[in-house]
């Protein structure tokens, strides 16, 4: 065991040429992101040994291109087109070593309290309080380095809704996130070509590989195995990324199972499986945080280009009884920018493009009721989903501010992100455009990065999949660290509510499994 | 008239399914994939995608890009079909039929032989149609080929968007962050 390589210890599908292969493992982890890198660490810093089985290929950061069209081929899941059924909503996750931590804004928040004493009373989680949960969020937060943003940590176009906000007296909210040293080329989303996010990749993983984790890259697990109602192992298969063949069928032995393979790969996974679903509810209970960003023109250049991806927010009426959406500023590159609004076809969309560096955006996304499901049709994964009316109308509630403020920072007209052409040109006009808006499939340009809730945790073993511990009520020793969790959304973005739970829950697997 | 009804309905039914496709492949996968012939576009899609990439983007009197001089096309064939599953292409291939061919109803013509001025309406009226599925193919495929348009670094210029900065700002790599010890 060393603890100064420091390395990724990494196979990918090129480094492995046996057509079988069958591994030993104390512990076997399904998936490299948020909750299997903290479990990976964690677990093999008490002696355990670690197999990190990771779908996604294995992308060193020098090889990020800082373009968004490529990244989302390369480090996304679904070459960035996954979505639900109707197709209105991308939802976004990374599926690469390292996940969604490598894709994400790195924006932190605890969980608010109010969603963990809801837990407590409607779930039965009351081993998770504000007081037991708060050292796991002080112990990830100095792990990932995550801090407020620092002055110069900003943008162009933060800085003018900024103003706006000041001018409505809304409280600003200053962004935390897990990045040391930001350089603020605003391509959190395409991955940090300089390791300043404080990323999986960069952290829990090397780290795990000190105490000797080894990470298998373009590796997909088939099955989970179980022998007497206890985890056993996975099947899994090696596939080379240039062909999509199938190279190496693998088999892991592991008496402990770690399931973090995402909101949508674990029910999946479990799905494939047959197991842990006694309830029906595995792959229920989907919430996503839909976001709608309203695309704000100003009468001069901006070039709100690069900066802190995300660095201002307004979470006043984040709560749900304070209306249940929060308030994101972003900086944005044209290609993203050349589908967030709908000026008209033709010439106005060409004067709308050249406009672009007149622009900035800002995104209001909403805590949304668990009401979708992920489900396996004729093999292939579907995400049903609509965004419910109520939700619908708290995010009608929440453009309004949304604009109000865009327009407070001085922008001249605003684009809704729709279907059809949907324009607002004054204060005057934001209540009639958005009251006339309709909940409608197919209408509106909706992005999801924060899919959550499909493995839900709870003490009640009939209506939940996995109980207070994050072992599933189902098969013992078989774990669920990633946001399948989330008994309900929580309206803020869950990166540290995933980093905080999967270190509760690592910390209980080394406490009920010694090494 | 229960014929036509339910070959509408069937129509709908395929539109709908596809309208995922056509939305979220949108979501800029912009990279060259394996290309197999079942893949590729077929003459219409092709006529399809250029008649859009004609009215979508009348730069004429512009200081943006021509797209007529940029690989559009082969952007949205390389990167979008390739390495599409099976069903996923073949839905898609149905769906942009579908959209062509809905351009008689109203105008006596597919949507690729229709001038620019009624091409540029029949899409506008799509995307503010009642029937979802419409909404979605003049959104998805409009979105599409917008998407690899922009996608070309060639096209950011006229913008001022300088693209990558990393390398140009001289940035150094912090690696990987020093396990924290006890």
């Amino acid at each position: 065991m060393s603890t100064t390589q420091n390395q990724l210890n990494v196979k990918t599908a090129a480094d492995i040429t046996a057509a079988q292969l069958d591994l030993d493992a104390d512990v076997v982890i399904i998936g490299s992101g948020a909750g299997g890198g903290i479990n990976a660490y964690e677990l093999a810093k008490a002696g355990k040994k670690v197999i990190v089985l990771e779908a996604g290929p294995y992308v060193p950061s020098e090889k990020f291109t800082e373009m968004m069209a490529v990244s989302m081929a390369t480090l996304y899941e679904g070459e960035g087109a996954q979505s639900n059924t109707d197709g209105d909503i991308t939802v976004l996750q990374g599926r690469c070593v390292g996940g969604s931590t490598v894709v994400n804004a790195a924006l932190c928040f605890r969980t608010p309290d109010y969603y963990l004493n809801k837990w407590g009373k409607e779930y039965g989680l009351t081993n998770l309080t504000p007081d037991v949960m708060l050292p796991y969020f002080e112990k990830v937060e100095k792990k990932l380095g995550i801090t407020e943003v620092k002055g110069h940590e900003t943008s162009v176009g933060a800085e003018y809704i900024k103003k706006g906000m000041q001018k409505l007296d809304i409280p600003l909210g200053l962004a935390r996130r897990n990045i040391r040293d930001c350089a603020m080329t605003g391509f959190c989303f395409a991955g940090c070509k300089t390791d300043r996010k404080q990323s999986m990749m960069v952290t829990y993983l090397p780290w795990a590989c000190n105490h000797g984790a080894v990470i298998y890259a373009d590796t997909r697990v088939t099955k989970i195995n179980t022998v007497n109602g206890a985890a056993s192992g996975v099947n899994a298969e090696v596939v080379d990324p240039k062909t999509g063949k199938v190279k190496t069928r693998m088999k892991v032995n592991a008496p402990i199972v770690v399931l973090a393979a995402g909101p949508t790969g674990s029910p999946l996974l479990l799905q494939q499986s047959g197991l842990a679903n006694s309830s029906g509810q595995v792959g229920k209970n989907f919430a996503c945080h839909p976001s709608l960003s309203v695309t704000a023109m100003f009468d001069k250049q901006l070039n709100d280009f690069h900066g802190a991806t995300h660095s201002l927010f307004d979470d006043s009426h984040t709560l749900p009884d304070d209306g249940g959406w929060i308030q994101l500023n972003a900086v944005q590159d044209p290609v993203e920018a050349s589908f967030m609004a709908e000026p008209g076809t033709g010439k106005p969309y060409v004067r709308y493009m050249q406009n672009y560096p007149n622009s900035t955006r800002l995104i209001t996304l909403i805590h949304d009721k668990n009401v979708g499901e992920v489900t396996l049709e004729n093999g292939y994964k579907e995400i049903r989903y609509q965004v419910d009316d109520e939700d619908f109308e708290a995010m009608k509630k929440g453009l309004k501010d949304n604009a109000r403020i865009l327009f407070a920072a001085g922008a001249k007209y605003l684009y809704l992100p729709t279907s059809d052409k949907q324009r607002i040109n004054s204060v005057d006009d934001i209540d009639s455009v958005i009251d006339a808006l309709e909940n409608e499939p197919a209408r509106y340009r909706y992005t999801s990065f924060h899919p959550q809730g499909t493995c839900r945790m709870g003490a009640d073993k009939t209506k939940t999949v996995v109980n207070p511990y994050g072992e599933t009520h189902d098969i013992k020793k078989l774990y669920v660290v990633d946001a399948s969790l989330l008994p309900t959304s929580i309206g803020y973005n869950p990166s540290e509510t995933v980093y905080a739970l999967a270190s509760y829950i690592a910390d209980h697997i080394n406490q009920t499994n010694p090494s | 008239m229960s014929h036509i009804n339910n070959q509408r309905r069937q129509f709908l039914k395929l539109a709908t399914a596809i309208t995922a496709t056509v939305m979220s492949c949108s979501s800029m996968q912009v990279m060259a994939g394996i290309l197999t012939d079942e893949n590729k576009m077929d003459a219409t899609e092709q006529a399809v995608f250029k008649k859009m990439l004609a009215i979508a983007l009348p730069t004429e009197g512009t200081t943006l890009v021509n797209p007529a001089t940029l690989p559009v096309i082969p952007t949205i064939e390389g990167a979008l079909l390739a390495g599409m599953p099976p069903h996923i292409r073949k839905g898609l291939n149905q769906g942009i039929h579908y959209f062509n061919q809905s351009a008689e109803k109203a105008y006596g013509k597919p949507f690729t032989k229709l001038s620019d001025a009624d091409a540029t309406a029949f899409v506008d009226a799509w995307a503010d149609s009642d029937v979802a599925p419409h909404r979605a193919l003049a959104m998805g495929i409009k979105k599409l080929t917008v998407l690899a348009y922009w996608a070309i670094p060639n096209t950011w210029a006229p913008l001022g968007y300088d693209g990558p900065v990393s390398e140009k700002w001289g940035l150094k790599k912090r690696g990987v962050t020093p396990e924290p010890q006890a």
